[in-house]
């Protein structure tokens, strides 16, 4: 089993949960928080100061903001791991920094609390 | 790779954040959490808040940095020169892939894109 862990933008979250329930997963857990990237200047803020705008220009160089995000944590069998990330990259990539990351990481064991299963089994 | 999971006092967190960032650790994700830990939560009078207001700031690193981030995070956290109880605890697991959503670059858990 492995947990995967989406940080993705805030907009898409209606269009991720469609495509999730179009690809077969029908549990997982959303959550708002803030980050930052390693990203160090904001697409926004640079086309603005290009334009010429004053405020866009006195913004630039600002470091460690942090942007409100979404969260999403779906834990999946070994198998469909590959199809999850898939389909997570295709509805949330805009191609511009701050599309999100995607991490994979093992779990020891899961558990239905209504029947005590455990393993796979238990997050069919 | 390895995640770190850190759980901070609220108004610690932007100390924390300033000193990823001299670190050079910008790539931060934070989320407000409630919880208790080892002293039962706090007892004022009668009253016991168990439900204690925590900051948890969530950050993705190389193996070879996980000292140093640990360190560095323990050192901006800790509330006072001892430290007290409630400035929180700091959680490591490891990552096996990591996806950029923009570019859909995978790197695996040595750090190596794949």
């Amino acid at each position: 089993m492995k947990e995967v862990i989406a940080v993705v933008r805030m907009n898409m979250m209606n269009r991720t949960k469609q495509a999730l329930t179009d690809a077969g997963i029908d549990g997982y857990f959303a959550h708002e928080v803030q980050g930052r990237g390693v990203g160090l200047a904001n697409p926004h803020v640079l086309e603005g100061a290009a334009s010429g705008y004053e405020e866009a220009v006195a913004l630039l160089g600002e470091r460690g903001k942090l942007y409100p995000k979404r969260m999403i944590t779906v834990v999946v069998p070994d198998k469909d791991v590959k199809a999850v990330v898939k389909t997570l990259i295709e509805v949330n990539q805009t191609g511009k920094p701050g599309d999100g990351k995607i991490f994979v990481m093992p779990v020891g064991d899961a558990v239905r609390v209504r029947t005590a299963e455990t393993g796979e089994k238990s997050i069919i | 790779m390895i995640m770190v999971r850190a759980i901070v006092r609220p108004e610690k967190a932007d100390d924390v954040l300033a000193a990823l960032m001299d670190a050079g650790f910008p790539a931060v994700t934070k989320f407000s959490v409630a919880g208790r830990g080892k002293q039962r939560g706090i007892k004022i009078g009668e009253v016991t808040y168990d439900e204690i207001p925590k900051t948890m700031l969530l950050s993705v690193v190389k193996n070879a940095d996980r000292d140093f981030v640990v360190e560095t995070i323990m050192t901006a956290a800790r509330s006072g020169k001892k430290g007290a109880f409630g400035d929180g605890k700091i959680f490591v697991s490891p990552v096996d892939e990591i996806y950029t959503v923009s570019s859909g670059v995978c790197e695996t858990a040595t750090g190596e894109e794949a």
